[in-house]
C-alpha cells in the first residue's frame, strides 16, 4: 500500500518536473534562436538608421578645393585614405550580400562635407560614414566605379584635383522609423486605454449594483479578451480609419487609428487586471474612510485607487507588452509601409509589423527579423524591470499593502 | 448609588433590523447619555456590533440590511429621508476591531478626514495632527516620525492612531467595536486609560467581549442576547446585582 503511494507520488512529481523542464527548454530555445540568428546584425547603426536607402548625385561646391587633410584618428588596415581629399574608403558587403565601397572616414574639413545636390540644384549634401559610393565621374579621366574596389577608387581620386559628379547612397535597412512608431503607439494607446479601462474597472467594482446587467457586462468584457486580434484590426479598418480620415489630414491607415484599435484590444485586459487589484484592497480601508466622513468618491480615489497601484502597474506592463507584440490588427489599422519620416496621421509600421514585412520579402530576411526580435525582447525586459523597481519603491513607502 | 443626571444623546425607540428575512435586532429601546462610556456586552452574534453600526449608519453598506424604528441623535431621526450621512459620520466617529490605519504616513492618516472635509491650510492641519495625537496619548511616541508609514507602528500604536484619526474629525460620539480584541494586555491597558480620559470630552459607546474591561471603564452597560437587550443600567449595578438571571449567568461566565 505504502509502496503504491510512493509510486503514485513519484509519478505525479515527475510530471511537474517534466512540465517545468519543457517550458524552460522552450523559453531557452526561443531566446537562443533569436540571439544566435540576430546577434550578427545587432548594432547601434541599425537602430538609428533609416530604412530606405536614398541615392544622391552630387558635385563639388564652388570654391571647394583639395588640400592636405591628415586623418584625425587611426584608420583600420582595410581603409584606403586620400589625404588630398580627406576621404577614407573601404570594401564591405551590404545586407543584400553585394560587395560595395563604403565611406569609413570623412575629414571634418574635407570638400565632401559640403556637396551640392545636382538633382535638386541648391540643396546641400554631405557624405557620412557608411554611405555607399556608387561612382565618381571626372572631367579628364574615366569614371571610378564601385566594382573596381576602394583601393582603385582612391588611386583615381588622388590623381585628380576636381570631379564632375559623385553618386552615392545613404545607408538603409535601419529600423529607426519603426522604433519611433512603436513608441508613439505605446504612448497614444496608453493615454487612451488606461483612463477608460481604469475608469470602467472602478465603476464595475465600486459603483455598479450587483445585478444581472453588471454581470452581463463583465462576462462580455471577458469574452472580448478571447477575440482574435485580426478581427479588431478589421474593426479598426472599418471604423477608426474612416474616423481619423474625417477628423485629421490622414488619407489611409495611420498611427492614431492604430492606437485606437490597440486601445480597444487592451481595454478588457486593463479592466480585468485593475478590477482584480481593486478587489484585493481590504474592506477595512473602505470602512475606515467612510466612518471618517469621507464620501464614496473620496474613498475610491484617495484610498482604494492608490492601494491598487501595483495592480494597475501590472495592467500597464501587460498593455505595453501587448502593444509591442501586436501585429495582425496593425496590418489593417496602420498598414505595412515602412516609413522613416514618422507622422501620426500617416502609414508606418511598428517593430512587430516590421518583422512581418521582412519575412514576407522575397527572400525572407531572417537575420534582420531576429535582430528586431532581440530589440523587442530588450525593450520588454527594460520595461519589466523598471515597473518592478517602481512598484517596490511604492511598497517601501506605504508598507505591505501597496 | 449616585447617578449623574446627563443629557441623552442617542435615543433609540423600537428599533428592528433585518438581514434579508432574518431579524438581527428586536425591539431595541435604549437611551445613551452624553459624556459617558456605554459598554455593549453579550455573546458572539447577539447583535451588539450590528447595533453599534446602526448609530453611524455603517449598516447602509450591507445591501440586504433593512431597518425600522427610530434612532434619534441630538433630536434628529438619523434614518429619515435626506439625512446627511457624511455629516453624521463626521459627528459620530468609529474605531474598528482590527487596527486599520491607511497605508500612508502617520501624518496623512490623521489629516485624511479633515482634508476630505476641505481643510487645506497646512498650519491648521498641523495643529489638528498634534492635538489629536496628544489626545490619543500617541504624540510623544511618534512626534519625530510623522512622515513614516503608519504600518511601521505596533498594533497598539496603530489602534491609538485610529482613535487619533477619529478625534481629528472633532466628533461628539466615538463608537468603538471591540477596539482591544486584537491587542496584547499592555496595549489594552493603554487604550482603556485613554477611553477613561476621552470620556471627559466625548460620548463613547464600546462593544467588548471582555467583562472586566466593561466593568473597569464603563458607566452604563447594556447586555445583548439574541438580538434583544436583556438588561441595561449602571455598570456597577449590572455587575453586582443584575436584575436578570441571564445577565448574571453571562457575567459569571456560565455561557457565552
Amino acid at each position: 500500500m505504502s509502496n503504491k503511494r510512493k509510486w503514485k507520488d513519484g509519478f505525479l512529481q515527475g510530471i511537474t518536473y517534466l512540465a517545468s523542464f519543457f517550458s524552460i527548454a522552450a523559453l531557452l530555445m526561443i531566446i537562443g534562436f533569436v540571439f544566435l540568428n540576430g546577434f550578427k546584425l545587432l548594432n547601434w547603426d541599425l537602430i538609428t538608421h533609416n530604412y530606405v536607402a536614398v541615392s544622391h548625385i552630387a558635385d563639388l561646391k564652388d570654391g571647394a578645393e583639395v588640400g592636405v587633410y591628415e586623418a584625425t584618428k587611426t584608420l583600420g588596415d582595410d581603409v584606403y585614405y586620400s589625404s588630398k581629399w580627406g576621404l577614407g574608403l573601404r570594401d564591405d558587403i551590404n545586407i543584400q550580400g553585394k560587395t560595395v565601397v563604403v565611406v569609413d572616414y570623412v575629414h571634418p574639413d574635407s570638400p565632401f562635407v559640403m556637396l551640392n545636390d545636382k538633382g535638386v540644384g541648391e540643396a546641400d549634401l554631405s557624405l557620412s560614414i557608411d554611405y555607399e559610393i556608387i561612382r565618381i565621374a571626372f572631367e579628364n579621366t574615366s569614371s571610378a566605379l564601385s566594382v573596381y574596389g576602394s583601393e582603385a577608387m582612391i588611386d583615381i581620386l588622388d590623381s585628380q584635383d576636381t570631379f564632375r559628379e559623385l553618386e552615392y547612397a545613404t545607408t538603409g535597412g535601419g529600423i529607426r522609423g519603426s522604433i519611433i512608431t512603436t513608441l508613439y503607439l505605446i504612448a497614444l494607446t496608453l493615454v487612451m486605454a488606461l483612463p477608460i479601462g481604469i475608469g470602467s474597472a472602478i465603476y464595475l467594482n465600486e459603483y455598479a449594483p450587483n445585478n444581472r446587467l453588471t454581470r452581463l457586462i463583465r462576462s462580455l468584457i471577458e469574452t472580448l479578451t478571447g477575440i482574435p486580434s485580426i478581427i479588431y484590426g478589421l474593426m479598426g479598418l472599418a471604423v477608426f480609419v474612416p474616423l481619423t480620415i474625417r477628423l485629421t489630414d490622414a488619407t489611409g491607415g495611420n498611427i492614431i487609428s492604430g492606437a485606437m484599435t490597440l486601445s480597444v484590444i487592451l481595454l478588457p485586459i486593463v479592466i480585468r487586471t485593475t478590477e482584480e487589484s481593486l478587489k484585493v484592497v481590504p474592506d477595512d480601508y473602505r470602512y475606515a474612510s467612510l466612518a471618517l466622513g469621507a464620501s464614496k468618491t473620496q474613498t475610491t480615489f484617495k484610498v482604494i485607487l492608490p492601494n491598487a497601484f501595483s495592480g494597475i502597474l501590472t495592467a500597464t506592463i501587460l498593455a505595453i507588452g501587448r502593444i509591442i507584440g501586436e501585429s495582425a490588427a496593425l496590418v489593417f489599422a496602420i498598414g505595412t509601409a515602412i516609413k522613416d519620416e514618422v507622422s501620426l496621421t500617416d502609414k508606418s509600421t511598428s517593430l512587430a509589423v516590421h518583422i512581418w514585412a521582412m519575412m514576407t520579402d522575397e527572400p525572407a530576411n531572417i537575420e534582420l527579423s531576429t535582430t528586431i526580435a532581440i530589440i523587442i525582447l530588450m525593450i520588454v525586459l527594460i520595461l519589466n524591470i523598471s515597473v518592478k523597481f517602481l512598484s517596490r519603491k511604492m511598497t517601501k513607502r506605504f508598507g505591505a499593502h501597496a | 448609588m449616585t447617578t449623574i443626571e446627563s443629557n441623552i444623546i442617542f435615543d433609540i425607540k423600537d428599533l428592528n433590523l433585518y438581514y434579508g428575512d432574518k431579524i438581527a435586532l428586536k425591539q431595541i429601546n435604549l437611551a445613551i447619555h452624553e459624556k459617558e462610556v456605554t459598554a455593549l456586552i453579550g455573546p458572539s452574534g447577539c447583535g451588539k456590533s450590528t447595533f453599534l453600526r446602526t448609530l453611524n449608519r455603517m449598516n447602509d453598506l450591507i445591501p440586504s440590511c433593512k431597518i425600522d424604528g427610530d434612532v434619534h441623535y441630538s433630536d434628529e431621526n438619523i434614518y429619515r429621508n435626506g439625512m446627511d450621512i457624511i455629516g453624521l459620520r463626521k459627528r459620530v466617529g468609529m474605531v474598528f476591531q482590527k487596527p486599520n490605519p491607511f497605508p500612508m504616513s502617520i501624518y496623512d492618516n490623521i489629516t485624511y478626514g479633515p482634508k476630505c472635509q476641505g481643510i487645506k491650510d497646512k498650519k491648521e492641519l498641523k495643529e489638528i495632527v498634534e492635538s489629536s495625537l496628544k489626545q490619543a496619548a500617541l504624540w510623544d511616541e511618534v512626534k519625530d516620525r510623522l512622515k513614516e508609514s503608519a504600518l511601521s507602528l505596533s498594533g497598539g500604536q496603530q489602534q491609538r492612531l485610529c482613535i487619533a484619526r477619529t478625534i481629528a474629525m472633532k466628533p461628539e460620539v466615538i463608537l468603538m467595536d471591540e477596539p482591544t480584541s486584537a491587542l496584547d494586555p499592555v496595549a489594552t491597558a493603554k487604550i482603556e486609560d485613554l477611553v477613561i480620559e476621552l470620556k471627559k470630552q466625548y460620548t463613547i459607546i464600546i462593544v467588548t467581549h471582555n467583562m472586566q474591561q466593561a466593568a473597569r471603564i464603563s458607566d452604563k452597560t447594556a447586555f445583548f442576547l439574541l438580538g434583544e437587550i436583556i438588561e441595561y443600567g449602571d455598570t456597577s449595578h449590572i455587575f453586582s446585582t443584575p436584575d436578570h438571571k441571564k445577565t448574571e449567568e453571562y457575567i459569571t461566565g456560565r455561557f457565552g
